[in-house]
C-alpha cells in the first residue's frame, strides 16, 4: 500500500515540478516606445467577421506596422464584472492605450477610467447616452468623461441610406431588412436603410412596387431560426436583404444562396468574405461600411504624434461625413473597390454623397420612430 | 502414481493480517467426486479463487494432468477446461435460458449469431442429464432451483472437464437434490471430475468419493468417504462434537397471534394466483413451518403477510387486530418481525455499517433518534449490545460496513435485529441459507428460545432436516395452496415429499 | 488480529485522492494540449492559468478583489453540485438541477425586476421555484415511475424557453442591451465582508449562505433520520422498503430539496447583480457542470466546496493565457477534461483497492471477502 501513496505523490510532483519548471517571466517584447496597445473583446469574439475583428485587425496592423507591443483579452463571460477583470489584467501587463468595441463597454468605462488615469481608453461606439446612463446606474451624479478616454459612434444611418438607395435605384423592389439586437445602431442603419430606398422608390416613381420586410433576430449570430425565416422571405419573393448586426448574416447568406437571393453586408465590406464562405461571386451586392479601422488607425496615430490631449481627451465625436467630393474619407461609406452594381454606377454614388454632404439629401437618425414612408415597410417581432 | 487431473499443492495466500490459505494441497483425481468441507471463512473460496487465477497465491504450484501450469485469470482456467457453478449464480436475469448460456461463447457466422445449432445442444444436454429446462424462459421468470440448472447447463455447454459445485445445493428442494446427485454421479461416471463445495454432511455422504476438510485456513486432512462418518467429518470440519438435532421442549401453545383468512394474490408471471385461498393460524408458543419446494407461491405469501405486497383478498390479523390493509412500517411497529428470505434484496443495507443495519426499522423511535437526528451513541450502544448477545462478529465493530461482513454474520446481525425488536410473531424465511453447521445450530438454539419466551414463530424453509427438527407444526404449500397441515412427530420425509409433489392432499378444514 | 484499516483504504482517503489525481491529471492534459499548440510558450501558459489572480501579487487589494470574484461565481457551482449529490445520495440522478436552476433564475429576476421585491423574498422565490420544479419531476418519478432523468431532461428546456418567455418582459429585459436590467439595490443581495476582499461589491452573504448549506446537507444525511432514510433509499430501495420507509414520499422530498438549492444557487448569483441574462438558446450549464463538481468532490458536501473553487479557479485563469499564442478557451477545455475526468473518480477508487493480480470480473469476491473477515 505503502507503495501505491509513493506512486501517487510521484505522479503528482512530478507534474507540478513540470510546470513550475515550465513557468517562466512574461516575455517581453514590442519597441522603446512606452505605449502598449490591447484590446478586449465584446460578447463576440476576434473571428466574428464583423465589429471584433475589423477593431483587432486594424489595432494589430497598427502594431505590427509601428513595431508596438499588442494584445486582445476576451473576458471570461458577457458581464460587466468580467470585461473590468480584462482590463485591470490588462492593465496589470502593463498596457496602456486600450481599444474597446461596443456600447457594452460603457459600465466598464465609467467603472475603470477615474483610477487608471494613465490608461487611454479608444471607445467606438460608445455615446454620451451610454456614458450617460451607466454613469446614472452606477450612482455617479454628475459624472464628467475623464480626460483619458475618447468615444466615437458613427451616423450608421447616413450609411443605411446609401445602401437603401442604391439597392432601389439597381432595380431591387422586394426589400428586406435583418437586425441583430435592436440596439441603437442598428436601428439607425435600418431606418437609414428605409429613408434611402423611399427616396430612391419616390425618384423612380415605383413606390407602389418597392417593399420592405424590417426584423430583428435577436442575437448577433446567425442561427437555424433565423435561417428559418429568412428562407421563408425569399420565397417569398424578397430580392434582397441588408444582414446587420455580428454573426447574423450567415443566416441570411444561407438562406440567399439557396433562393438566389442577393444580401447586403454591413460595417466592412463584407463581399470579399461571404464569397469564399458561400462560393458565389455577386451574392453581397454591397455593403453600408462604418469607418471602424479608419477610426481605430487614426486615433492611435493620434496618440503616438502626441495629440490625445488636444484631439481626443474627454471627448465624444459622432463620425459620419467630411467630405463630398470623396467618400473614400468618409466614415461612412459603400465599397468602391467591389462594386458590383450596374444601373447604380459609381458616379450615381459620388453624387449621392456629394448631395448628403451639401444638405440637399437630409437623413433623420432618430431611433424613436420608425420613419415615415410611401413605401409599404411590414415589421415582424424579433425572432427570439 | 495415481491420475490427478488437478493438483493444488501448498498453496499459500495471505492478506494483510490473514492466512487465508495455509499450506493447503488439494488433489483431484480424474473422475472422481471430491468434496471440499469447511466453515464459512475456512478458505474454501480463496482456494477456488486461486484456482481461478483470480488471486496469485504467495507460495505453492497448480498442475493441471501432473504439468505446471500458470493461472493468471479465469480465461486461463476456462482453457484448461474448468467451470464453476457459482454460488451467486452469474446469469442476466432479462435474457433466455439460451442467451444466458451461449453467453461469452456466442455461436456465430461471420459476426451472426447462429442460434438454432447452440439450441439443439442445450436442449439435448438438458435432456441427456433430466433437467428439464426450457430454454426460451427468461431467467427472471424461473425459480432458483431452475437457474441453478442453467448454471450447470453453461458449463456443459462448455465441454467442462473439471466442474467445480459452489454450495449447489443450498437452493434446492429434496427431489431436486437427489436429482442433482445423480447427474453428478453421471458426470463422474462419463469422466468429468467434479470438485464439490458444501457443508453439508449428508449430500457428502451420499455422492463424494473424498473429502478434503479446510478449517481456518489450514488443511486437516483427505478421507475416503466410504472409511467415515458424519459425525468424523463434522468434527474434522468445526474441531469439535456438533449436534445434529435440536434440543426443544413440548410446545406449549397459548393464545392465536397470527390468523390468516382466505388470502389470494396473483401471480407476477402468470394468469393466476400465485397464493390461493391460503387460511392457518399461528399460535403464541409455537413453530409453524410453511414447508414446499421452491417457487410454490411461500415467497409471495410472505410478502403478503409482511406488506411488501398486497393480498387481493382476504384477511390477516395479527394479536387480534386487522392489519390487511396496514403499511410495513405498521406492522413493523405492532408486533411483526420478519427474517427475509433474501438477505442482501431486503434484509441488509449492504453499504451501511453493522449499527445502521441494527435500527433500520427502528431508527425513528424516541430510543434511537432526537427531533430528527438519530443517536449515535445509542445506535452504537445497542448495536454492541447485540453484537455481543447474538456473537455477531465483524471487523471493526459496529462500524463495520455489512458488505465486509461474512454471509454469516450477516444472517446472524438479521437474526438478533429482529429477535430484540419488540413482537409477537416472528416470520422465519430460510432463518440458515448459505450457512455452516454451527451457525445454523445457534441460530435454530436461538429461535427455540424465542418460542418458549412466547413468540409465535411462522418458519418458511426449504430445508426438509429444519422443517422436522424444528416446526411444531407443519403446513405444505404446493402451487400457491396449503394443500396440508402434519404433525412432524407423526410424520415421515416420504409423506411430506408426496405432499410436496402434489401427490397427496387434505381436504382443508376451517383455520 | 488487528481491525485497524489501512489508511489507504479509507474510503474517504481514497475518494481524496482520486479526485486530487483528477484535477492533477486535467491540468497535466492541459498543458500537453498547450504543448501542442505553441509549445514554446505552453510553460508560460500554464502557470499563467494556475498563477491565476495571484498575478496581483504586487497589489493585495486587488488580488483579494479576483479572489473574491471567483469565489462569488464558484457559489452557483457549488449549490447545483449540493443539490445534485443530495439527490445522487438517495439514488436520484437529478439531471434536472439545471431545470430548477434556471426556475430560480426566472423567479429571482422577475421577483426583482418586475415586482421590485426586497432581496430574501426574490431569494425565498428562486428557492421555491427551484422546488416547485423538482417537485414536478418528482411526482412523476414517484407517481408514474417516469425516469427523473427523461423527466428532469424535458423540464429543463420547458424552463429554457419560460425564462426566454417571461424574461422578455419590457420591465426585465432591456431591449437595447437584449440582456436584463440590473438588479435595483434594494434586490441585491446585502454585502458580507466586501473591504476585506477589495471592495468587490458582489462578494455577499451568499458565501456564507452557500457553507451554510454545505454543512446542512452533510448533517441531514449523515446525523437524522432523513438522512437515513434517503440514503438507504438510495443504497438499496428494496431494504428501505422492508424497513416501512414511504418511498414515495422521500423520492419527490428529496428532489424537491435538491431543486430548492438549484433554485437557491440561480437566485446567489444573479441577485449579486453580477451577470444578466440573455436570451439564450440553450440551458445554462450551470446545473450540468454542477455534476462534474459533485463527483469532483467525492459525493462530499464539504467537498464539493473545494471543487466548485477549484473549477471556477481554472475557468477564471484562462483569461490570463496570453491570447497571442493561444485562444483563451483553452482553460474551458480543462476544465472539459477535468470534468471528464470525473467518471474516472470511481475508476481511481477502484484501481486503488484492486488486489494484486485481480481482474475485473471478480466472480468470487463476495464470498472471498467473507473469507477473510471471518477468521480475524
Amino acid at each position: 500500500m505503502k507503495k501505491k501513496i509513493l506512486s501517487l505523490l510521484m505522479v503528482a510532483a512530478l507534474a507540478v515540478t513540470g510546470l513550475t519548471a515550465c513557468g517562466g517571466k512574461d516575455n517581453k517584447s514590442g519597441s522603446d516606445s512606452d505605449v502598449k496597445i490591447a484590446m478586449i473583446t465584446d460578447s463576440g469574439d476576434i473571428t466574428d467577421m464583423s465589429f471584433n475583428q475589423t477593431t483587432y485587425e486594424a489595432a494589430d496592423k497598427f502594431g505590427k506596422d509601428h513595431d508596438i507591443d499588442f494584445k486582445y483579452y476576451k473576458p471570461t463571460e458577457n458581464s460587466d464584472e468580467a470585461r473590468i477583470a480584462s482590463f485591470q489584467n490588462a492593465v496589470a501587463d502593463g498596457y496602456n492605450v486600450i481599444v474597446v468595441p461596443g456600447y457594452l463597454f460603457a459600465p466598464m468605462i465609467v467603472n475603470v477610467a477615474d483610477t487608471n488615469p494613465d490608461v487611454k481608453i479608444i471607445a467606438l461606439d460608445v455615446s454620451e447616452f451610454d456614458i450617460t446612463d451607466a454613469a446614472e446606474k452606477a450612482n455617479k451624479k454628475d459624472y464628467k468623461m475623464p480626460s483619458n478616454v475618447c468615444c466615437f459612434t458613427y451616423s450608421e444611418e447616413l450609411a443605411g441610406y446609401m445602401a437603401g438607395y442604391a439597392v432601389v435605384k439597381e432595380g431591387y423592389t422586394k426589400l428586406g431588412f435583418l437586425g441583430g439586437v435592436a440596439v441603437p445602431a442598428v436601428i439607425r442603419y435600418g431606418y437609414g436603410y428605409i429613408q434611402g430606398a423611399n427616396a430612391a422608390a419616390v425618384e423612380l416613381k415605383k413606390t407602389a412596387d418597392v417593399q420592405i420586410n424590417y426584423v430583428y433576430g435577436g442575437a448577433f449570430a446567425g442561427d437555424p431560426a433565423i435561417t428559418a425565416v429568412m428562407d421563408t422571405w425569399y420565397k417569398g419573393g424578397t430580392e434582397i436583404v441588408f444582414a446587420c448586426g455580428g454573426g447574423i448574416y450567415t443566416s441570411a447568406c444561407e438562406a440567399a444562396k439557396a433562393a438566389n437571393g442577393k444580401v447586403v453586408g454591413v460595417d466592412t465590406d463584407q463581399s470579399g468574405v461571404i464569397k469564399d464562405s458561400y462560393g458565389v461571386d455577386d451574392l453581397c451586392v454591397t455593403s453600408a461600411m462604418k469607418g471602424l479601422a479608419a477610426t481605430v488607425t487614426a486615433t492611435l496615430q493620434g496618440v503616438l504624434d502626441g495629440k490625445w490631449d488636444s484631439d481626443y481627451a474627454g471627448k465624444f465625436s459622432n463620425l459620419g461625413l467630411v467630405s463630398g467630393d470623396d467618400p473614400s474619407l468618409n466614415y461612412v461609406q459603400l465599397p468602391t473597390e467591389t462594386w458590383q452594381m450596374k444601373n447604380f454606377s459609381v458616379d450615381d454614388y459620388k453624387a449621392l454623397v456629394a448631395a448628403m454632404y451639401n444638405g440637399d439629401v437630409k437623413v433623420s437618425n432618430d431611433t424613436e420612430n420608425a420613419p415615415t414612408t410611401e413605401i409599404k415597410v411590414e415589421y415582424f417581432d424579433n425572432i427570439k | 502414481m495415481e491420475d490427478y487431473v488437478i493438483e493444488m499443492l501448498h498453496i499459500t495466500k495471505e492478506f494483510p493480517g490473514i492466512i487465508a490459505n495455509d499450506d493447503i494441497t488439494l488433489q483431484l483425481k480424474r473422475g472422481e467426486i471430491h468434496a471440499l468441507l469447511g466453515e464459512n471463512g475456512a478458505g474454501k473460496s480463496t482456494l477456488m479463487s486461486v484456482l481461478f487465477g483470480l488471486y496469485t497465491p504467495e507460495k505453492g504450484v497448480i498442475k493441471k494432468d501432473g504439468k505446471e501450469v500458470k493461472i493468471n485469470n479465469p480465461n486461463d482456467a476456462t482453457d484448461l477446461g474448468i467451470g464453476m457453478v457459482h454460488q451467486h449464480f452469474m446469469l442476466v436475469d432479462i435474457f433466455t435460458v439460451l442467451d444466458n448460456i451461449i453467453l461469452g461463447a456466442e455461436p456465430n457466422k461471420m459476426g451472426f449469431l447462429t442460434k438454432a445449432q447452440a439450441r439443439e445442444k442445450v436442449i439435448a444436454l438438458s435432456e441427456k442429464y433430466n433437467l428439464s429446462v426450457n430454454p426460451d424462459a427468461k431467467i427472471e421468470d424461473i425459480t432458483v432451483g431452475m437457474q441453478q440448472r442453467v448454471e450447470i447447463l453453461k458449463m456443459l455447454y462448455r465441454d467442462n472437464d473439471i466442474l467445480i459445485f459452489d454450495e449447489p445445493t443450498a437452493v434446492l428442494t429434496p427431489q431436486e437434490i437427489s436429482e442433482l446427485m445423480k447427474i453428478m454421479k453421471n458426470l463422474a461416471a462419463e469422466g468429468k471430475s467434479i470438485l464439490f463445495i458444501t457443508h453439508k454432511l449428508n449430500e457428502i455422504m451420499e455422492v463424494a468419493d473424498r473429502c478434503s476438510i479446510l478449517r481456518k485456513g489450514k488443511y486437516i486432512g483427505t478421507v475416503d468417504v466410504a472409511n467415515t462418518t458424519k459425525e468424523e467429518l463434522s468434527s474434522m470440519m468445526v474441531g469439535r462434537e456438533v449436534k445434529f438435532a435440536v434440543d426443544k421442549a413440548e410446545a406449549k401453545p397459548a393464545e392465536e397471534v397470527l390468523r390468516v383468512e382466505h388470502v389470494s394474490l396473483k401471480s407476477k408471471l402468470h394468469n393466476n394466483d400465485a397464493v390461493h385461498d391460503v387460511s392457518f393460524n399461528v399460535r403464541a408458543g409455537e413453530i409453524v413451518c410453511i414447508a414446499g419446494i421452491d417457487g410454490n407461491g411461500q415467497t409471495e405469501f410472505v410478502n403478503g403477510l409482511t406488506g411488501l405486497d398486497h393480498f387481493y383478498e382476504g384477511r390477516i390479523t395479527l394479536a387480534g387486530q386487522d392489519i390487511t390493509k396496514k403499511s410495513i412500517r405498521y406492522r413493523n411497529t405492532h408486533g411483526m418481525s420478519h427474517v427475509p428470505e433474501d438477505r442482501h434484496k431486503h434484509g441488509l443495507v449492504m453499504d451501511y455499517s453493522l449499527q445502521e443495519n441494527m435500527i433500520l426499522q427502528r431508527y425513528f423511535e424516541p430510543e434511537f433518534s432526537k427531533a430528527g437526528f438519530i443517536k449515535n451513541d445509542a445506535m452504537k450502544n445497542y448495536s454492541n449490545q447485540l453484537s455481543e448477545r447474538f456473537d455477531v462478529r465483524s471487523g471493526e465493530g459496529a462500524k463495520t460496513i455489512v458488505r465486509s461482513m461474512s454471509g454469516g454474520n450477516q444472517q446472524k446481525a438479521i437474526v438478533a435485529r429482529e429477535m430484540d425488536r419488540d413482537h409477537k410473531l416472528l416470520v422465519a424465511v430460510q432463518p440458515t441459507r448459505g450457512l455452516d453447521v454451527g451457525a445454523i445450530e445457534y441460530i435454530h438454539k436461538e429461535i427455540v428460545k424465542e418460542r418458549d419466551a412466547g413468540s409465535a414463530i411462522l418458519l418458511v424453509s426449504l430445508e426438509l432436516d429444519e422443517v422436522m427438527n424444528l416446526s411444531d407444526r407443519i403446513l405444505v404449500m404446493y402451487e400457491g395452496e396449503i394443500v396440508g397441515e402434519v404433525d412432524p412427530k407423526k410424520t415421515t420425509l416420504q409423506e411430506l415429499g408426496l405432499y410436496m409433489s402434489g401427490a397427496k392432499r387434505d381436504e382443508r378444514k376451517e383455520a | 488480529m488487528k481491525n485497524k484499516t489501512g489508511f489507504m483504504r479509507r474510503p474517504g482517503v481514497q475518494t481524496l485522492i482520486a479526485s486530487i489525481l483528477c484535477a492533477v491529471l486535467g491540468i497535466v492534459i492541459g498543458f500537453l494540449i498547450l504543448l501542442a499548440i505553441n509549445p514554446s510558450h505552453a510553460g508560460e501558459g500554464i502557470w499563467a492559468i494556475l498563477k491565476n489572480f495571484f498575478k496581483y501579487n504586487n497589489n493585495t487589494t486587488t488580488m483579494l478583489y479576483y479572489l473574491g470574484s471567483t469565489l462569488v461565481k464558484s457559489l452557483p457551482l457549488i449549490l447545483c453540485a449540493e443539490a445534485i449529490l443530495f439527490a445522487y445520495k438517495a439514488g436520484l440522478f437529478n439531471i434536472g438541477a439545471a431545470g430548477q436552476y434556471t426556475a430560480g433564475l426566472i423567479a429571482s429576476l422577475y421577483t426583482s425586476l418586475a415586482l421590485g421585491w426586497s432581496w430574501w423574498a426574490c431569494l425565498l422565490s428562486a428557492l421555491l421555484a427551484g422546488a416547485f420544479w423538482g417537485f414536478l419531476s418528482g411526482m412523476f418519478k414517484a407517481f408514474f415511475a417516469v425516469n427523473e432523468v427523461i423527466a428532469g431532461i424535458m423540464l429543463n428546456w420547458i424552463a429554457l424557453y419560460l425564462a426566454n418567455t417571461i424574461l422578455a418582459n419590457e420591465k426585465i429585459m432591456d431591449i437595447s442591451k437584449s440582456e436584463t436590467y440590473g438588479i435595483p439595490q434594494k434586490g441585491i443581495i446585502p454585502g458580507f465582508m466586501q473591504p476585506v476582499f477589495g471592495n468587490n461589491q458582489y462578494m455577499t452573504i451568499a458565501l456564507p449562505l452557500t457553507i451554510i448549506v454545505a454543512i446542512l446537507i452533510y448533517l441531514i444525511l449523515n446525523r437524522t433520520t432523513f438522512g437515513y432514510e434517503l440514503k438507504a433509499t438510495g443504497y438499496n430501495k428494496d431494504a428501505a422498503k422492508y424497513a416501512g420507509m414511504n418511498a414515495k414520499r422521500n423520492i419527490i422530498l428529496t428532489i424537491v430539496i435538491s431543486g430548492a438549492i438549484a433554485g437557491l444557487a440561480a437566485g446567489c448569483h444573479y441577485l449579486t447583480g453580477i451577470e444578466h441574462y440573455s436570451i439564450s438558446a440553450s440551458v445554462p450549464a450551470m446545473g450540468f457542470n454542477g455534476i462534474a463538481v459533485a463527483f469532483l468532490g467525492g459525493l462530499n458536501p464539504i467537498g464539493a466546496i473545494f471543487a466548485g473553487f477549484f473549477i471556477e479557479y481554472l475557468t477564471m485563469g484562462g483569461q490570463y493565457l496570453d491570447t497571442r499564442y493561444f485562444n483563451p478557451q483553452i482553460a474551458d477545455l480543462m476544465v472539459a477534461i477535468i470534468i471528464y475526468l470525473c467518471g474516472f473518480v470511481l475508476f481511481i477508487k477502484y484501481l486503488l483497492n484492486k488486489k494484486k493480480s485481480a481482474v475485473i470480473v471478480n466472480a468470487n469476491a463476495q464470498t472471498t471477502q467473507d473469507d477473510g473477515k471471518e477468521e480475524q
